[in-house]
């Protein structure tokens, strides 16, 4: 398996993970730290967009659905604000039309839950090479 | 001539002849009058002027007279003089010398006074005598009999059918007036006209003749006869002609009576009768072979003794045999499908003991197409005691083959929405559970990734793996607490009555439970108070515990597939309800489980629908539960507050819980 080496936090690119459910901003922060992330967490889309992460956020991990501001109107909340931050969309809805949707409105790619680690560190290469 | 006047004792005055002897006249004439006294017949003799010249003790006697009576008139006597033209007549009989009689009466006697005239031997008429005779007796008997003989005249005319009275040639004697009315003749044109030669020779018949000459003569008794013909006036008509011979004592004429009676009318009506019933039975017959083939019913008769069986028309149609064939019971069983020929026979067998039957059985038909058939018969013994089966065939093939379809229809239906509602409930526990099998996978990735770096992160692995253990057991509760079919707006609350919910899920379960042979009963509390709660939900928990009571049963044959489904009043303020049937019942082992998600005793279930139904049943403050009965099978029921109880939470919503989340 491979693992980045350790990089100091001003290295270390910033991953925001957005979803109102517990066990993923759990989760995936560990996971991320491992691939060598700096991680940031957020419960809603309204507290990610007040806080100060939104311009340093090299990917955002965004869930489609949340109470409140949902995914997608995120994502065009940011476009709108000109804030170009590559998205790997997560979700639990496994409806084989939502990803390419998604796709072709600029993500970089849509996981479903479960998915493997290695998928989402995929994504996540794309994601900042793209940047 | 010179007249001589002589008196005698009583009065008599004679008149004599010139060269008379008087001693020898005085003693004829005493002697005449001895002879006249002891005479009966009252005599009375009137001079020319009408004056009594003489009168006999019966006469005394009877005008009630006195020798001072002698030479009054009989304006004197007021017997006489109740005869009016007494002195007229007396004038009348001396001048024409002729005896003239006159009636009369007095009091209830009736007398006849004859009138003779008095004459001496020169024929010189001196006077009149008067006799009475009385005839009341004669007259009375005379009355009576002229009273009868007017009675019966009075009878025989109003007789509506004539009657005419024959001399024993044959000849008309008299007849009623029916009689002459009916032919349109008249006494005097029939008055001894030969019967035979009436109504232009109607009754010309030799028949006729010979028979009243046989009858006359006393060899045969008549014979009525029947007269068709048509009449000048009376136009066509049919009589019976009847003859009785009329004899009457000390007459040696013999006579007949002939009666004829006018069938014209009634022939008429029985040749209407006739065509109309025969016309009915066509009609009527018309009516049952098109109900036959309406109805696709044929009827048949099957004489068991002999074997002879007959078909109806529809019932030929039925089997598609020809009707030219002749039934036999071999040829039946050419059409009758291979399966069902050991029943067939069996009830041939049976058929010649009992007497009633009734089954279904199949046909094969020459083009290999199946036709359901619903046989009934019945027994009835002819008048030999023979047994012979009168019977009904009707062809039912429609209704099994949509029987069929429908039921396969429904049971496609009902898997549909199973599939789909499992579908629904799939699709939502999926979504569910996979929230915390995502954390899992992730904190497991996690946890290895930190096994596997230099130098190990051991308490990164260890804090990961406690968030999978976690996560694990989340959706373990997750798969617990199902989601209800219905999501939580959809809820809605009512007071209501749990006998009509009940009744409601009954009556659109009853194709179901039928088909499968249960027999459903109700004990529905008469008194049951009202409870708060969803409707629908309730009605499914109803149904789902219907059909798992009716599924327990299904290998069920050698008892009652009984299902007992009862309301009762529960103690502490609560409704019960409670489904028993006389199934498999459960094991002791699987009572823990029943409840369970997931679990079930049945090869083709998901088993959720006892989970589902405890956790509506426990969302409405209640509880389900399962017993295992004295006898076979189970009985399952739930209790929930009543209305009394919640009248505090009227006001507030009932505390609803997601069955799925915990979520209020």
């Amino acid at each position: 398996m491979k693992s980045h080496p350790e990089r100091s936090t001003t290295e270390c690119p910033l991953v925001s993970v957005v979803d109102d459910d517990e066990s993923v901003r759990e989760s995936l922060p560990d996971l991320l730290r491992e691939f060598g992330f700096a991680v940031r967490t957020f419960p809603s889309a309204e507290e990610f967009l007040a806080s100060d992460c939104v311009g340093p956020t090299r990917c955002l991990i965004l869930d489609l659905a949340m109470p409140g501001m949902t995914g997608p109107e995120l994502q065009q909340e940011l476009i709108r604000r000109r804030q170009a931050i590559p998205i790997i969309f997560i979700t639990a809805n496994r409806d084989k039309t939502v990803r390419p949707r998604l796709l072709e409105q600029g993500a970089v790619e849509c996981l479903f839950k479960p998915f493997r680690d290695t998928d989402l560190l995929d994504a996540l290469n794309i994601a900042l090479r793209t940047n | 001539m010179t007249t001589q006047h002589g008196t005698l004792d009583n009065g008599w005055t004679g008149f004599q002849g010139v060269n008379s002897d008087v001693t020898a006249a005085n003693t004829a004439t005493t002697d005449l009058i001895n002879i006249l006294d002891a005479v009966e017949v009252p005599v009375v003799v009137l001079r020319r002027d009408f004056t009594i010249a003489y009168f006999n003790k019966a006469g005394a006697d009877m005008l009630g007279l006195s020798p001072s009576d002698i030479g009054r008139t009989p304006r004197d006597i007021p017997v006489l003089a109740a005869l009016p033209r007494l002195e007229q007549q007396c004038s009348q009989v001396i001048t024409s010398k002729v005896e003239s009689k006159v009636d009369f009466r007095d009091a209830n006697k009736w007398f006849v006074v004859r009138i003779s005239p008095c004459m001496q031997s020169d024929r010189q008429v001196t006077g009149s005598v008067l006799t009475f005779t009385n005839v009341t007796a004669f007259r009375s008997s005379i009355d009576q009999a002229i009273y009868e003989r007017e009675c019966t005249k009075a009878i025989l005319n109003t007789v509506a059918d004539p009657l005419v009275v024959l001399s024993a040639d044959q000849r008309i004697q008299s007849g009623n007036r029916a009689f002459y009315t009916m032919f349109g003749v008249s006494r005097d044109e029939t008055q001894g006209v030969p019967l035979c030669e009436l109504g232009n020779g109607a009754f010309e018949l030799a028949l006729l003749r010979t028979q009243l000459e046989e009858m006359l003569a006393g060899s045969r008794a008549f014979q009525p006869v029947e007269v068709d013909h048509v009449f000048t006036v009376k136009g066509p008509s049919t009589f019976i002609l009847d003859a009785h011979p009329l004899s009457f004592p000390g007459h040696s004429e013999r006579r007949v009576l002939v009666t004829f009676q006018d069938i014209t009318a009634r022939k008429q009506a029985e040749a209407a009768k006739d065509l109309r019933s025969e016309e009915e039975l066509r009609r009527s017959e018309a009516f049952l072979a098109e109900g036959q083939r309406l109805s696709l019913t044929g009827t048949f008769s099957w004489k068991v003794a002999t074997e002879e069986i007959t078909w109806s028309e529809q019932l030929y149609r039925i089997f598609e045999f020809d009707r030219s064939v002749p039934v036999t019971l071999g040829l039946i069983g050419t059409r009758v499908h291979p399966d069902d020929m050991p029943m067939l026979n069996d009830m041939i067998d049976r058929a010649r003991a009992v007497s009633d039957f009734e089954y279904e059985h199949r046909l094969l038909m020459p083009d290999h197409f199946i036709k359901f058939v619903h046989l009934t018969a019945h027994g009835v013994r002819d008048s030999q005691g023979r047994l012979e089966y009168i019977g009904a065939v009707q062809d039912v093939t429609q209704r099994r083959l949509s029987e069929e379809a429908l039921g396969k229809a429904r049971s496609e239906l009902a898997n549909l929405a199973r599939i789909t509602s499992l579908g629904v409930l799939t699709a939502s526990i999926a979504h569910e559970v996979n929230q915390p099998l995502s954390g899992i996978i992730t904190n497991a990735s996690t946890c290895l990734r930190m096994l596997s770096a230099d130098p190990p992160n051991i308490e990164g692995a260890r804090e990961t793996a406690r968030r999978t253990i976690r996560d694990g057991n989340r959706a373990s509760d997750v798969i617990t607490r199902l989601r209800t079919l219905y999501s939580k707006k959809d809820l809605s609350l009512e007071a209501m009555d749990l006998n009509e919910a009940t009744r409601e899920v009954t009556s659109l379960s009853l194709n179901e439970l039928q088909s499968k042979r249960v027999i459903l009963r109700h004990e529905l509390a008469d008194d049951l108070p009202p409870v708060i709660g969803d409707r629908v939900q309730l009605q499914q928990v109803i149904l789902n515990l219907l059909r798992n009571a009716a599924d327990a049963m299904n290998g069920v044959e050698d008892r009652p597939r009984e299902l007992l489904i009862k309301t009762e009043c529960d103690q502490g303020d609560g409704v019960r309800l409670s489904v028993k049937d006389a199934g498999v019942g459960f094991t002791p082992q699987a009572a823990d489980k029943l409840f369970e998600a997931f679990f079930t005793t049945k090869s083709d279930g998901m088993g959720i629908g006892l989970s589902i139904s405890r956790s509506i049943i426990e969302a409405h403050r209640g509880r389900l539960w399962a017993t295992a009965n004295d006898g076979p099978g189970a009985t399952f029921a739930f209790s929930i507050p009543c209305w009394r109880e919640s009248l505090a939470d009227a006001e507030t919503r009932l505390n609803w819980t997601d069955p799925l989340t915990g979520a209020a």
